[in-house]
């Protein structure tokens, strides 16, 4: 842009950055060029590195469940059938609250951190299950040990269903970061075994993009729980008696992939008690049966929660990589650019120094009118 | 020659920048001093 300038009669000093005829400051302007270039070099090569390196290297290392977590989750089943233990009939009830909380043991994680030499969750959980009066139907604690990236479980001692020692195959609770479309193997608390969780497709789930899975346990034995709701009646005397507990459930979760986290889940639950002298000639009762959904509050509470997770692991698998390899790509042009205007010759220099330099008069702002 | 110097800066920088990143990680906290649940709590 030009500007107006009253004419003085005197030279005018050409403006910083301007082509000049004086040799020395051409050298030096070349000079700093160079540097420019050569920093901005170091710049491109600094992002694009950063990118795989964040992507590859740092995301498995940084993106991990904490050790100290704590969070607590409310189902229900509204309505369900209980069994009455006084008559041993089932009876249908209002509503049943299936309280599940999960509590890291840090202490417990780094003692086993140090001998499976990787980053270890230890997972204390309890799911206790509520009857409408808010008396104890069933209670089973589990000790969960697993990766704290990928989810996979870790094999020491202490981990645990309802005080029985297991060995989880697959997962449990929680999905690994970045999700697949595909099947993954799921451990089943009750049954003490591992079966696939099929992947059903893709749906959207509070305006969140969620991956549905569904597993189905066949009826099954399982065992009795240790803690049983009735004074007086143990796993054992109901065993005695050859009393055995029976269960089938279709499990679905709605899971978050970017994180790995079920946002929603439900439960088809059913449990019976079978045979013995409890239920001669072979007869049976429905112990539990109910639909249980997850409540809205809690709903509601899990995806705020996993919404910012998301953003953070998104940070570190796509916004910073992409971004850093964008920056140097950039940057490297530039350097380039940079490099080349420095080793191209000045115009000036090409021209006999007795013929008017254009170059000199570029700088030149304008007289007056 | 001074190109792969500024280049060789570049890598040395980022692959320092990064292995000191994951190597102070995050802490890893304390223990819930909170129970496991056996009573329905009002709200999350």
């Amino acid at each position: 842009m030009r500007r107006n300038v009253p004419t003085t009669g005197t030279t005018p000093t050409p403006p910083a950055g301007t082509h000049t005829t004086d040799p020395a400051r051409r050298t030096a302007a070349r000079g700093m060029r160079r540097w420019a270039s050569l920093v901005l070099l170091a710049l491109a090569v600094f992002f694009t590195a950063l990118s795989p390196l964040m992507r590859w290297y740092a995301f498995p290392r940084l993106a991990k469940i904490p050790p100290s977590q704590y969070q607590d989750t409310v189902l229900e089943a509204k309505p369900a059938t209980l069994i009455d233990y006084g008559t041993m009939k089932a009876k249908q009830v209002p509503k049943v609250t299936i309280v599940q909380t999960l509590k890291g043991d840090v202490a417990a994680s780094d003692r086993i951190e140090q001998t499976a030499g990787r980053d270890v969750v230890v997972w204390d959980a309890l799911s206790y299950v509520a009857g409408p009066d808010g008396k104890m139907v069933s209670e089973i604690p589990e000790r969960y040990i697993f990766d704290a990236h990928s989810q996979e479980p870790v094999h020491a001692t202490g981990e645990m269903v309802d005080g029985d020692p297991v060995r989880r195959e697959g997962i449990e609770y929680k999905w690994p970061f970045l999700t697949e479309k595909r099947d993954y193997t799921y451990f089943d608390a009750q049954t003490r075994t591992s079966a696939p969780i099929h992947y059903k497709g893709t749906r959207t789930f509070r305006g969140l993009e969620v991956y549905y899975f569904e597993q189905t346990i066949p009826w099954t034995k399982v065992p009795l729980p240790k803690k049983m709701p009735v004074k007086g009646i143990t796993p054992e005397s109901v065993e005695k008696m050859g009393t055995t507990r029976w269960y089938t459930t279709k499990r679905m979760f709605w899971v978050e992939p970017v994180t790995g986290a079920p946002v929603n889940g439900q439960e088809i639950h059913k449990e019976e008690l079978r045979g013995g002298d409890l239920l001669p000639g072979g007869g049976k009762v429905t112990a539990f049966a109910g639909h249980v959904k997850m409540r809205d509050d809690y709903a509601d509470s899990i995806v705020a929660m996993v919404t910012s997770q998301r953003t953070l692991v998104l940070l570190l698998t796509s916004y910073l990589p992409w971004g850093f390899l964008v920056l140097g790509a950039a940057l490297l042009a530039l350097s380039l650019h940079l490099e080349a205007r420095s080793r191209r010759p000045a115009a000036s220099a090409r021209r006999p120094s007795s013929a008017p330099s254009p170059a000199s008069d570029e700088g030149v702002v304008s007289g007056g009118p | 020659m001074r190109a792969l110097t500024a280049a060789a800066a570049g890598l040395a920088a980022a692959l320092a920048l990064i292995f000191t990143i994951t190597a102070i990680g995050a802490p890893s906290g304390t223990t819930s001093p909170k129970p496991l649940l056996t009573t329905v709590p009002k709200h999350p």
